[in-house]
């Protein structure tokens, strides 16, 4: 059965919105597309807010990079990641939400409305949730930067392909690491999984399913140090942190699964961020600034799961209504200065 | 069995509500048609189906020679996306997966025949490249990344006449996959030479393709 996925956001057409380059005011803006993104505005068209949603480049979200998603729940088979993306996107766009693969790359929530800056145009938003998400943490050695795409990659169901029959390996021991790594042997010959700790963090389940995997070994207590190549990777230099010892284990591939970062780089300075960066905000998904809510990963540093992402992200959709409701005029909001 | 579900059609049918312009959907393959070719022509043809502004025709590559190198077409499975006029957009292998994204997209695009996600900026400074372009966007189908990358290309194709852009299928045509290092991806191969790895915003695109015209002409 050939698979089709149907994840392209742009519906625009003249009556949905303001032409590329001009501004426009909604009563929401969503930056991110994800689980928490969508999911606020699923609730916020129902609200009959006029709802913009900055995809960015992964409509959809995690969702849409992942394999299977079994634990979400009124799927008890499990669900094809993109399918569920494409679900999430389907029905954000029913209740009358603009889709924008579009991004910010300036926020100012200083002014009133709030003015986000994309690649193609300018936007206002009388509130504004910011649902951006994570994003994958690089390992931070030498060789990575040179070598991404050239045999280093993030992205095992992109990349998986290219390394039939050849040796990989997998950096990390949580879940995207294991469920990465048991989808790598579908192609590769050998997937060697490399954690600094001596315990896996992965769920049971994942744990379970890598252990009984013949294509699958481990190297645990295991650094990498360096990825080495000429053209492409053809090793990984590994220390074992508890004897010290360090060799090359040869290989043709390096996917890095070594946790995630919150993107907040745009609010620095905007919005209060706790020391790992994740947004700070109240139960009520409400940030230091009024009318700016926050929902999903990105002020999620514990849970991470589609789940909880999309619980937030209609708390936050609910709470932006109410304060639409308040506070009508933006220029009465509170924190807002004279222009 | 149809390779479109009942639902997906549906969604097509309101992507396709508002197209304006006809498209014709070029697609060759042959006799005896490639591991792709069956599929990619049924997909064309049930695409057609779902709106009266789209329609498929299909060639056979080693017969219709003469009508395969007027599009500049040189393996299959192949898709002209053509409107008003060619605008150089071009599918090799088939866009399943997330690349079925691209084709939906491209026909909107090809449809209204200008390239409506492109900023204004980015319109004006494609307007002024003098000399051809050839993008090549290599992808798999299984890639959530890729349609960003296949779509900005073939947006640029749209917005010049100098500029072509492909979507090419990496697994089905491994020997490209290895003639251009092709071993992540959404890559973006610029006339043969400048290379983006992963998906890139439309500024950061730009700036190679410049570079690689500036560099062709030194």
């Amino acid at each position: 059965m050939l698979e089709l996925h149907l994840t392209a956001p742009e519906r625009e057409s003249p009556a949905s919105g303001p032409e590329a380059g001009e501004t426009g005011l909604y009563d929401l803006i969503v930056l991110g597309g994800g689980p928490a993104g969508l999911t606020a505005a699923i609730y916020a068209g129902r609200a009959r807010l006029k709802t913009l949603v900055l995809t960015g480049y992964l409509p959809g979200g995690q969702p849409a990079n992942t394999d299977v998603v079994e634990n979400f729940p009124a799927f008890p088979d499990g669900v094809a990641g993109p399918e569920l993306a494409r679900l999430f996107l389907q029905q954000a766009r029913r209740f009358g939400a603009r889709l924008e693969t579009d991004e910010a790359v300036r926020v100012d929530f200083s002014t009133r409305p709030f003015a986000i800056h994309t690649h193609k145009a300018t936007y206002q938003g009388r509130t504004v949730i910011v649902a951006t998400g994570v994003v994958p943490r690089r390992l931070g050695v030498p060789g990575e930067d040179r070598f991404f795409g050239r045999g280093v990659s993030s992205c095992a169901t992109c990349d998986g392909f290219f390394y039939r029959d050849r040796d990989v390996v997998v950096v990390g021991g949580g879940d995207s690491a294991l469920a990465e790594g048991i989808f790598l042997t579908r192609f590769a010959r050998q997937v060697t999984i490399v954690h600094r700790r001596d315990e896996l963090r992965a769920t049971k389940i994942y744990q379970e399913r890598a252990f009984a995997n013949p294509k699958i070994r481990f190297l645990l207590s295991t650094v990498v140090e360096e990825i080495l190549g000429d053209q492409t990777v053809n090793g990984v230099r590994v220390r074992n942190v508890k004897t010290g010892e360090s060799r090359i284990v040869e290989t043709d591939g390096v996917f890095i699964y070594v946790g995630m970062e919150p993107r907040t780089e745009l609010f620095v300075g905007q919005l209060e961020l706790n020391e790992q960066g994740y947004v700070v905000s109240d139960r009520r998904q409400r940030t230091n600034v009024p009318g700016v809510f926050v929902a999903g990963d990105v002020q999620d540093p514990l849970y991470r799961q589609i789940v909880v992402a999309a619980g937030s992200g209609a708390i936050a959709a609910m709470e932006a209504e109410k304060f639409l409701g308040e506070y009508p005029d933006v220029s009465n909001q509170p924190g807002s200065k004279a222009l | 069995m149809p390779l479109i579900s009942q639902e997906i059609a549906n969604q097509v049918k309101d992507y396709f509500a508002d197209l304006t312009g006809r498209v014709r959907l070029i697609m060759f393959t042959q006799e005896f048609e490639c591991e792709f070719c069956a599929e990619t022509r049924q997909l064309v043809e049930e695409i057609a189906r779902l709106s009266d502004k789209v329609e498929a025709e299909v060639y056979n590559f080693v017969t219709d020679r003469e009508k395969a190198n007027e599009l500049g077409v040189d393996k299959i499975p192949a898709i002209a996306v053509i409107g008003a006029q060619d605008y150089g957009v071009r599918f090799y292998g088939i866009p399943a997966g997330y690349e079925f994204s691209s084709l939906i997209q491209a026909i909107r695009t090809v449809s209204a025949g200008r390239p409506e996600l492109l900023s204004p900026e980015g319109v004006q400074r494609l307007a002024r490249i003098g000399s051809p372009v050839h993008i090549q966007v290599f992808v798999t189908p299984t890639c959530p990344y890729c349609p960003q990358a296949v779509v900005l290309a073939h947006q640029m194709a749209v917005a010049s006449p100098m500029v072509r852009a492909d979507m090419v299928e990496a697994t089905e045509f491994p020997h490209l996959a290895i003639k251009y290092q092709v071993m992540g991806v959404p890559r973006t191969v610029i006339n043969e030479k400048t290379h983006i790895e992963g998906a890139a915003p439309e500024s950061l695109v730009l700036a190679k393709l410049e570079e690689a015209l500036a560099g062709s002409r030194a």
